[in-house]
C-alpha cells in the first residue's frame, strides 16, 4: 500500500496526510519514510491532516511518540470526525480546518527547447534576509532573495537560490539528491552540504572580489565555480 | 505624551547594555525628559551600581510584583537629575521571579508617570530576555564590532521579527578606529550592511567609560567627552532630532579619521 502516507514540506512545516488502509500499516509506512530520510525532517514542526479517520487518543498519541523519536513535533490536527477532533482535544493537540482546496498542480509547462529533468519541480520563494538561528526548510528548492546570515539554515530537498551574499550553511539536495546545485551572488558558506556531502571553505583562502558562483557535485565533491563558467547543464 | 517603552538588549553579553542604558537615561533626562530606568537583569543586578544608587534600595522589582511596596516606593531617584529614577532588580533571587505579565503590568503603570522608560536586558534569549522585551514597543540594540556581538544580535532580531516587533535601532559600542582602519575589526558599514538595521549611534572604546562606571557617574554626564556626546546625539535621534552621523556611511574613513585624531587628541 504505497502512497497512503504523504509528506508535504510547507513554508511552516510539514503536512502530514493519512490516506486510507489499516492505522498500523500507515504508522509503519511513516516509520520508514522517517527512518529514510529523518536527518531532513529533525526539528520540524508537523500538521496531520487525517480526513474522515476515526483516530482514538492512543492512535494519535503513538503517531505522536513515532514523530518525537525523529525530534519532530505534532502541533495540529485536521480531522473532520468528532471522535478524533474529540482525541486531539483530549491531548491538548490544536485542532485547525483541513485546507479545503487540493494543491493544483499545474506543471508549468517547460518549453521543449529546455528539458531538465528538474524543470517544473517545485520549490519556495523566500523574500527577506534570513538572520541567524531562522531555518528555511523545504522538500522543492528554496530561492532566497536577500542575504542568508551566519548561524542561519537552509535545508532543500532541491536546488538553493541565493539571489543575496551567503554566509549561512545550506544544505541542498538533502534527501540525498547529489545532482543539486547551489548558487549565490556571493558564496561565502560556512558550510555547504549537498546530498550527503560536506564541505568547508578553505580558512586559509584569501578574501577575493566577490562573484556569482555555483557550488554542485562532481567526482564525489563538492566544487565550486565562477557562475560564468558553470556548466549549464549541472 | 504616552511614555516610550523602550528595552536595551543585545544578546551576547558584556557588550554594554547596562551602561548604554544608564547613559541613555541620563542622556535623555538632561535634555528634560522623565526616565524610569528598569534593570531585568534579576539576580546579577548592575544598573544600581553603574548609575551609583546601590547604597539607596530599599525595595526592588521583586518586593513590587509581590506586593510588598508600591512602586512610587521602588523608584529610586537619580542623586543629580530630579527626572530620572532607577527600578532596581533582586540580588537575591531569579528571573523566574517575574514574569513577562508583571513587566507589561509595571510599564503600563509607569506610562502615565513619565516620558520614557528603559529596561536593560540580561544576556541571553531566555526568561529574563522575555521579560524584558515583554512591555517594549521599541528595541535599542548593543553591539560591539565583533563578529560573535553582531551575529547574537541577528539572532535577537529575528525573534523580535518574529513577534512582528520592528522598531528597532542599533548603537555600535568600543569601536576603535585604529582597528577599523587596519581592516582588523569590523566597520560600522559592515555591521550594519549584515543587520539591515537603522543605525541610532557610534560609541567609541573609551576607558573612561569605564573608569565613570566604577565611579557610578555615568560619561553622559560629561557632554564634554566624546563618548558623553555619542550618548547625547543618541538620545536626540531617539527623540527624532536629526543629528548627523559625522557622516558615516558616505565617508567612513572621514568618520574614523576624526574619531581616531580626537581619542589621541583626548590621551595626550
Amino acid at each position: 500500500m504505497k502512497g497512503t502516507v504523504s509528506i508535504k514540506g510547507t513554508r511552516d512545516g510539514l503536512t502530514i496526510t493519512l490516506g486510507s488502509g489499516d492505522l498500523p500499516l500507515l504508522l509503519e509506512d511513516l516509520a520508514q519514510h522517517l527512518a529514510a530520510q529523518g536527518a531532513f525532517f529533525r526539528g520540524g514542526t508537523v500538521a496531520l491532516h487525517v480526513g474522515g479517520r476515526v483516530m482514538a487518543a492512543e492512535d494519535l498519541s503513538r503517531l505522536k511518540d513515532l514523530l518525537a523519536q525523529h525530534e519532530m513535533i505534532l502541533r495540529t490536527v485536521a480531522a473532520t470526525h468528532a471522535a478524533t477532533q474529540q482525541a486531539a482535544k483530549a491531548l491538548g493537540l490544536r485542532l485547525v480546518d483541513q485546507e479545503p482546496k487540493q494543491e493544483v498542480a499545474a506543471p508549468v509547462q517547460a518549453r521543449p527547447s529546455v528539458s531538465h529533468p528538474m524543470d517544473g519541480s517545485k520549490g519556495t520563494l523566500v523574500r527577506r534576509l534570513v538572520r541567524s538561528g531562522q531555518v528555511i526548510r523545504h522538500t522543492g528548492h528554496v530561492v532566497v532573495i536577500g542575504d542568508v546570515n551566519p548561524g542561519a539554515e537552509i535545508i532543500a530537498g532541491g536546488d538553493v537560490v541565493i539571489w543575496g551574499k551567503l554566509q549561512g550553511t545550506v544544505h541542498a539536495g538533502a534527501m540525498g539528491n547529489g545532482l543539486a546545485v547551489v548558487c549565490a551572488l556571493e558564496l561565502n558558506p560556512l558550510q555547504l552540504r549537498i546530498g550527503d556531502l560536506i564541505a568547508r571553505p578553505d580558512e586559509g583562502e584569501r578574501p577575493r572580489k566577490p562573484c556569482p558562483e555555483v557550488a554542485y557535485v562532481r567526482d564525489n565533491m563538492i566544487v565550486v565555480e565562477p557562475w560564468d563558467r558553470a556548466p549549464r547543464g549541472a | 505624551m504616552p511614555a516610550r517603552v523602550i528595552t536595551v538588549t543585545s544578546g551576547k553579553g558584556g557588550v554594554g547594555k547596562t551602561t548604554t542604558t544608564a547613559n541613555l537615561g541620563v542622556a535623555l533626562a538632561k535634555l528634560s525628559k522623565r526616565v524610569v530606568v528598569i534593570d531585568s537583569d534579576i539576580g546579577l543586578r548592575n544598573l544600581d551600581i553603574v548609575m551609583g544608587l546601590q547604597n539607596r534600595i530599599i525595595y526592588d522589582v521583586v518586593d513590587l510584583v509581590e506586593g510588598r511596596c508600591r512602586i512610587r516606593q521602588a523608584l529610586i531617584r537619580d542623586r543629580l537629575l530630579e527626572e530620572l529614577y532607577l527600578l532596581p532588580a533582586a540580588q537575591s533571587r531569579d528571573k523566574s521571579a517575574v514574569s513577562p505579565a508583571d513587566m507589561v503590568r509595571i510599564c503600563e503603570q509607569l506610562r502615565g508617570e513619565c516620558d520614557f522608560v528603559l529596561i536593560d536586558s540580561p544576556a541571553g534569549i531566555e526568561l529574563g530576555f522575555r521579560n524584558a522585551v515583554a512591555a517594549a514597543d521599541e528595541f535599542v540594540l548593543v553591539t560591539t564590532p565583533d563578529t560573535s556581538s553582531v551575529q547574537d544580535v541577528d539572532r535577537v532580531l529575528g525573534l523580535l521579527e518574529a513577534e512582528g516587533h520592528s522598531r528597532t535601532g542599533l548603537i555600535i559600542n568600543r569601536i576603535r578606529p585604529e582597528l577599523v582602519r587596519r581592516s582588523e575589526m569590523l566597520s560600522p558599514s559592515q555591521v550594519l550592511g549584515m543587520l539591515e538595521i537603522t543605525l541610532l549611534g557610534l560609541v567609541p572604546d573609551d576607558e573612561a567609560i569605564l573608569v565613570s562606571n566604577n565611579r557610578g557617574f555615568p560619561i553622559a554626564h560629561d557632554t564634554r567627552s566624546l563618548a558623553g556626546k555619542a550618548y547625547q546625539n543618541i538620545a536626540r535621534r531617539l527623540l527624532g532630532e536629526h543629528v548627523p552621523y559625522v557622516s558615516i556611511l558616505e565617508c567612513r574613513q572621514g568618520l574614523l579619521e576624526r574619531l581616531g585624531l580626537r581619542g589621541r587628541q583626548r590621551s595626550s
